[in-house]
């Protein structure tokens, strides 16, 4: 009886908050990554919009969608709060680093002779492929964090998707209307920063809540 | 019920979608203000109009009327409709023979046309970023290419960071930058960064020109980041509209006085016969004008374009001017045209159609050129 009631109620409502809150940094830094990503890489491969936006774009698609893969896996995952916060610390690292990997990996791709359109992919799927990844692993996760009832799971697949576009687009207007004024390099430092506390956070978190599951999973 | 008018919000949003997007397509109609449509295309970048108002010929970037990239007279096709056009022939006072000229920009192709009327060997490269522009520069606006006259359909940037990979680097001794529209604000042609790869295809005699809007603080960072790359920079003001042009130049150019300019601008005057006033352009210089003090380096990581596009400037340029002493006491503002050993022929301001007025320098007690005391000679 005590577990039905569980399966009705969920996660409970501050945690359904925090869950939300991961997921609509992450979406807000999608986008804005991406829209800095084309800015970046304009100086090396030029403006033509079919080129750079073009492969920035792709990169940032085919990434995401390795990331939901790799984000329904872990959702089954009994450690998915402390991988994912590691794998959010690890993004926030590279986002930080980002800016002084650009000019040395544009420069090798231009001497070796790429032209524009596969030296614009190459270099957007090297520098941001993998943070990309990273970041799309968290919206299918928090769906599984969310979903304690196959019920459940179609209205929490909806929300998260829903506040994580609405973030997207936030971050999309902010940037592009505001943050572009800013220098990029400070503006990624501090994105970074932000998603390498959200990671510690939740891996704390983890290690905070384990001994107790420990405890819960021996009683049963 | 309820479920009802759950259902009919996604059908709401889609109408309000359709209604914009009706509103959008219905705003296609030009109205014919400058001119009768002629050709129209949307090409990658732009949605392009030719338009033709009496005899002459405008290319036009997006619907907004009145602003174009290149306009030729098709009764006298070498007049020049614009006043930056001109202006853009000012590098020619600090190198009046360009060998190897690069020009970043095609629009009408009114720039290289006039270069190579007047430098029949010289070799010409211009990059233009729209591979739908060439077309309409020959068809419509008498471009050509020949064998030493090339357009190559590349960003600016990546053109010339291609070029630094070409062993051995080609050296150009005029430089002209013209990549900009009303809209189209291409932050990464003004970079430090960029001016840097610019100088380094640079030769020591050469010169750069960029044709830039000299009325909002964009200008100001423009500027300095010119100065900051190249040591120093002078601007070319427009006259009659709002164009301004920055010049600097390879290592072995010297700055120039504004007497010195319009000495060499006389001689170009007489040597190629210009359909322009060479004098003109040379009267234009500012020599002592600096950035604003808060005017920021452009860089590629900061480089805040459209929103300095949009303020005005902390200390416009046009205000600067010229003054005239005179030895009655009398105190005329306005622009030098000829300081000599024997006179000073100057245009007053306000009366720039009008014929200039010249004093023996007997009666004349100073000359102050852009701000700097010009005679009597300082010592």
């Amino acid at each position: 009886m005590a577990e039905q009631e569980t399966a009705t109620t969920g996660v409970p409502l501050l945690n359904r908050l925090g869950i939300i809150a991961v997921v609509c940094i992450c979406g807000w830094l999608v986008m804005q990554t991406e829209i800095l990503g084309a800015r970046i890489l304009t100086p090396y491969f030029g403006s033509a919009i079919y080129v750079t936006m073009g492969s920035v774009i792709g990169v940032f698609l085919l990434s995401l969608s390795v990331g939901y893969m790799l984000g329904g896996w872990l959702s089954r995952r009994r450690a998915s709060m402390l991988l994912l916060g590691l794998a959010l610390v690890a993004a926030g690292v590279w986002l930080v680093l980002l800016p002084f990997m650009v000019e040395p990996l544009c420069d090798r791709l231009l001497d070796a002779g790429f032209s524009d359109e596969w030296g614009s992919l190459v270099a957007a799927l090297g520098l941001f492929g993998a943070p990309l990844v990273m970041l799309g692993m968290v919206s299918p996760t928090a769906v599984g964090w969310l979903t304690t009832s196959a019920e459940r799971s179609g209205p929490n697949a909806g929300l998260v998707m829903s506040t994580s576009t609405v973030a997207s687009f936030s971050g999309t207007i902010v940037t592009a209307f505001y943050l572009l004024r800013l220098s990029v390099g400070r503006t990624l430092r501090v994105s970074g920063l932000v998603l390498i506390v959200l990671g510690a956070v939740l891996a704390l978190r983890w290690a905070w809540a384990a001994p107790g599951r420990a405890a819960e999973e021996e009683g049963e | 019920m309820r479920k009802r008018s759950g259902k009919a919000w996604p059908g709401a949003a889609l109408a309000v979608m359709l209604i914009a997007g009706a509103v959008t397509v219905s705003g296609g109609r030009t109205a014919a203000r400058d001119g009768t449509v002629i050709f129209q295309r949307n090409s990658l970048y732009h949605h392009i109009y030719v338009l033709q108002q009496g005899t002459v010929r405008h290319l036009r970037f997006g619907r907004q009327a009145g602003i174009y990239q290149t306009s030729v007279d098709t009764a006298r096709p070498h007049r020049h409709v614009h006043e930056y056009t001109e202006l853009a022939m000012c590098g020619l006072l600090y190198n009046p023979s360009p060998r190897r000229v690069l020009i970043i920009g095609l629009g009408g192709g009114v720039m290289p046309r006039v270069l190579r009327r007047h430098f029949p060997q010289a070799e010409i490269d211009v990059a233009e970023i729209d591979p739908d522009i060439p077309p309409i520069a020959e068809y419509y606006f008498g471009f050509r290419e020949d064998e030493r006259l090339r357009v190559h359909v590349n960003d600016g940037r990546t053109f010339i960071r291609r070029l630094r990979r070409q062993d051995p680097v080609p050296r150009y001794d005029y430089i002209v930058l013209d990549a900009f529209s009303g809209d189209y604000i291409p932050f990464h042609l003004m970079t430090r960064e960029f001016l840097e790869e610019v100088k380094g295809v640079l030769s020591d005699d050469g010169v750069v020109v960029a044709n830039i809007f000299s009325n909002n603080r964009l200008a100001d960072a423009q500027l300095a980041t010119f100065f900051n790359v190249f040591g120093w920079c002078q601007v070319f003001l427009g006259g009659r509209s709002a164009n301004a042009m920055l010049v600097s130049a390879g290592s072995e150019v010297e700055p120039l006085t504004a007497a010195r300019a319009l000495q060499h601008g006389e001689w170009l005057h007489w040597e190629h016969d210009f359909a322009f006033d060479m004098r003109v352009v040379a009267r234009r210089l500012r020599p002592g004008l600096r950035p604003a003090r808060n005017a920021p380096v452009l860089t590629d990581d900061r480089a805040p374009v459209h929103h300095l596009r949009r303020q005005p400037p902390t200390d416009p340029w046009a205000e600067t001017h010229d003054v005239v002493e005179l030895r009655d006491g009398t105190r005329h503002e306005g622009w030098v045209l000829q300081l000599t050993q024997q006179q000073v022929i100057f245009q007053l301001k306000g009366q720039e159609g009008e014929a200039a007025r010249t004093w023996p320098l007997g009666q004349v007690r100073t000359v102050t050129i852009e701000g700097r005391q010009e005679f009597p000679a300082a010592q």
